[in-house]
């Protein structure tokens, strides 16, 4: 019995028999996966079928079989290290956890012993064994209703044909594309691995029949800077080799066989998108002030000591925020010389710009082993975050002494989360002087540090003017300052649509605390999520907020809205909308004022469209 | 033999990652270890069973561990779910 399986990942180039006669002009609209414009020629790869014969073997053949498996698994291995190295390098490690899978499912006791089985008991030959056990496990992914584990099935056909050609001993995958150049690669599916072993610049965009903007494929695309669509249905069927196609990788749309309109519109769109992208790119040279002269201090939130390396190259003069909490969540609970190294590696690296860490904020969302309570009813307005601190004293010192032996270069800013009355905060900066004297006591000279204050809850906002007299700064947090001003559980999706960032009741907490920071001469940081999003940026400038802090990568997007805009105008727009009644009122406002001003930008392939 | 119910606390689930972390526990162990989910029963050993299990976030998943090493495994596997797989909890 032969059967055929068709299989992506041997990438075999198709027979260009159909290439004198060229495929109709068509477009078709998919997924957008990674965003950016493209033009090239079409290069499909084919989906090689493999025959594979089913075979019962004697007796004497069967240590043969197995062996030829097992050298199977081992090379596929190897490759798949070695895939996994470039692709670490390349894209990162996080981005390449797919491979670290594709390992462990090599080593599957079920995959393995299954085969095995197939040939041992059932006598059958390596290549038959490793078909049909395979062919079960993509079967059964198929079906699964989560399409992150359909996506599954696509890495174990890569892992299949890597076994099969393995045992082909067919040498190394991926010759077929090793010397083209500019072409736009178009399959029903391509696998991960494949994108790895591209070389830079070789490939100018991807185009699948399969995938979502979830896919491993899209994530590795956005990561590689290659515009992608996916989710075309029948693309890879529709193209013939030598077809020419333009790819709109950021609105999901791809033109085959273009007329001299769409090159013409093409041209025009690819010219602006690069220009914008190099713009953004000379951004994190140019001062983040508005085109009358208002600065605003742009930093960034970083979760892992290692990211503070980046944080410069992006724009940023600081770190808006370091969660001190996922040091701990690691371990039952870091030694403090653990943690002096882990603030000192960022701290050092930031100097002379400022470094904001905000002390432990266990318990809510963030349960950290052997000090959270467990079982709470309501772990959000529980024993979390500074009230654990100021019951565990023990932990809150061993964290503030290695936070101000860090501080070497008095760049630090210690920021004290969930503040809610005066005495917590009287409380916590007993602490921090405790903290000093034991170190002052043992002979060190700890370099003097700003004490800022988290501004996450309504009560710590009905009592700003007086918080605003004891700290050095204030930093809001929108996320919990909107949950808890809101009473919406930003965790339930019965209620997300409530979730608002721009309800007048927000809006106003934020200005409250601006206008008592101000009074006293201190400033006001946003770090939340809002402070990412285009319209919250001028509502926040508007407001008067004096640093925002998000994630590095939108920094400078964040940086062009600024530079944009006069703070005059958005002033004026704040406090008109500080009048207004309900949230929908002030989106709609702003969307009328700011929606053309920023899609002009062009910057909506990397912040997302400007939505009503 | 013991028997514990943990809750997937990460907003994704048992994707990819958390299950291969789950197996780089049961894997290691000397003790038979079961995941047990909406009435289906697998060797937790096995990445590909674990995966094919598509458990979502908020739900129930219930362990069945037996052998000479099965208190360590348990705590393992407590720690992996108290600490939300080190993802971004549901």
């Amino acid at each position: 019995m032969t059967t055929s399986t068709k299989n992506p990942a041997e990438y075999v180039k198709k027979s260009s028999d159909g290439a004198s006669r060229k495929s109709p002009r068509t477009v078709l609209v998919g997924v957008p996966s990674s965003p950016g414009f493209a033009m090239g020629t079409v290069f499909p790869i084919a989906n090689r079928e493999f025959s594979v014969v089913e075979e019962t073997l004697p007796e004497s053949r069967i240590p043969a079989e197995e062996q030829m498996f097992l050298k199977a698994v081992t090379k596929t291995a190897k490759e798949i290290a070695q895939i996994k190295e470039i692709s670490e390098s390349r894209a990162g490690v996080k981005d390449s956890l797919i491979f670290a899978t594709h390992l462990m499912i090599l080593q599957d006791p079920g995959l393995v012993n299954g085969v095995l089985d197939k040939i041992k008991k059932k006598r059958k030959n390596a290549k038959w064994a490793v078909h049909v056990v395979f062919g079960a496990y993509i079967e059964k992914f198929e079906k699964i209703n989560s399409p992150a584990m359909r996506d599954k099935a696509a890495d174990l056909r890569d892992l299949y044909n890597r076994l099969m050609s393995a045992m082909d001993d067919s040498g190394p995958v991926l010759e077929d594309v090793a010397d083209e150049k500019g072409i736009v690669l178009v399959a029903h599916e391509f696998v991960p691995s494949f994108l790895m072993t591209l070389k830079p610049g070789q490939v100018n965009a991807i185009v699948m029949d399969t995938g979502g903007r979830t896919s491993h494929v899209a994530i590795l695309a956005r990561a590689l800077q290659i515009p992608a669509v996916g989710g075309l249905r029948n693309v890879a069927a529709l193209v013939k080799n030598g077809d020419t196609i333009i790819v709109d990788g950021s609105h999901g749309k791809v033109i085959i066989n273009p007329n001299d309109d769409d090159v013409r519109k093409f041209r025009e769109r690819q010219e602006i998108f690069e220009r914008q992208r190099r713009e953004l790119f000379t951004m994190r040279q140019l001062e983040p002030m508005t085109r009358d002269g208002k600065y605003i201090v742009l930093h960034a939130n970083i979760e892992l000591p290692t990211e503070a390396d980046k944080v410069k190259d992006f724009g940023a003069t600081g770190i808006g925020l370091y969660r001190s909490e996922f040091l701990f969540l690691k371990k039952d609970a870091p030694t403090q010389s653990e943690q002096e190294s882990a603030y000192k590696h960022i701290l050092e690296t930031m100097a002379p710009y400022p470094v904001v860490i905000r002390t432990l904020d266990a318990g809510g969302d963030k349960l950290v082993s052997g000090i959270s309570a467990v079982n709470e009813s309501n772990p959000f307005m529980g024993w979390r975050s500074i009230r654990v601190c100021l019951d565990r004293e023990d932990v809150f010192i061993t964290q503030l002494r290695a936070l101000l032996l860090a501080n070497t270069q008095g760049n630090l800013r210690i920021l004290l989360p969930m503040i809610s009355s005066m005495s917590e905060l009287r409380r916590a900066k007993a602490c921090i002087e405790k903290a000093r004297k034991q170190l002052e006591d043992e002979d060190h000279k700890p370099a003097v540090v700003k004490v800022g204050a988290m501004i996450e809850v309504p009560a710590a906002v009905m009592i700003v003017d007086k918080l605003a007299k004891e700290v050095d700064f204030f930093s809001l947090g929108t996320n919990d300052l909107i949950q808890f001003t809101l009473a919406v559980d930003r965790t339930n999706e019965l209620i997300t649509d409530m979730f608002q960032p721009h309800h007048p009741s927000v809006l106003s907490m934020i200005y409250q605390t601006v206008v008592a920071a101000h009074r006293e001469g201190i400033p006001v940081a946003v770090c939340g999520e809002m402070s990412a999003d285009p319209m919250s940026v001028l509502l926040l400038v508007g407001l008067g907020v004096d640093e925002l802090s998000m994630t590095p990568w939108s920094v400078m997007t964040t940086k062009k809205i600024i530079r944009s805009i006069n703070f005059e105008d958005v002033r004026d727009t704040a406090l008109t909308v500080l009048q207004m009644d309900d949230a929908e009122a002030v989106n709609a406002f702003l969307y009328k004022k700011y929606a053309q001003t920023i899609t002009e930008l062009g910057i909506s392939s990397f912040v997302g469209q400007v939505e009503k | 033999m013991i028997t514990k119910i943990f809750t997937v606390s990460n907003k994704l689930g048992i994707h990819a990652r958390p299950a291969g972390m789950i197996v780089d526990i049961t894997g290691q162990a000397r003790s038979d270890v079961s995941i047990v989910f909406d009435g289906s029963k697998a060797n937790a050993k096995s990445i590909l069973n674990v995966m094919m299990l598509a458990i979502p976030a908020g739900s129930e998943v219930k362990f069945e561990i037996d052998g000479e090493d099965e208190e360590i495994v348990v705590q393992q596997l407590e720690k992996l779910f108290d600490d939300h797989f080190n993802e971004e909890p549901c």
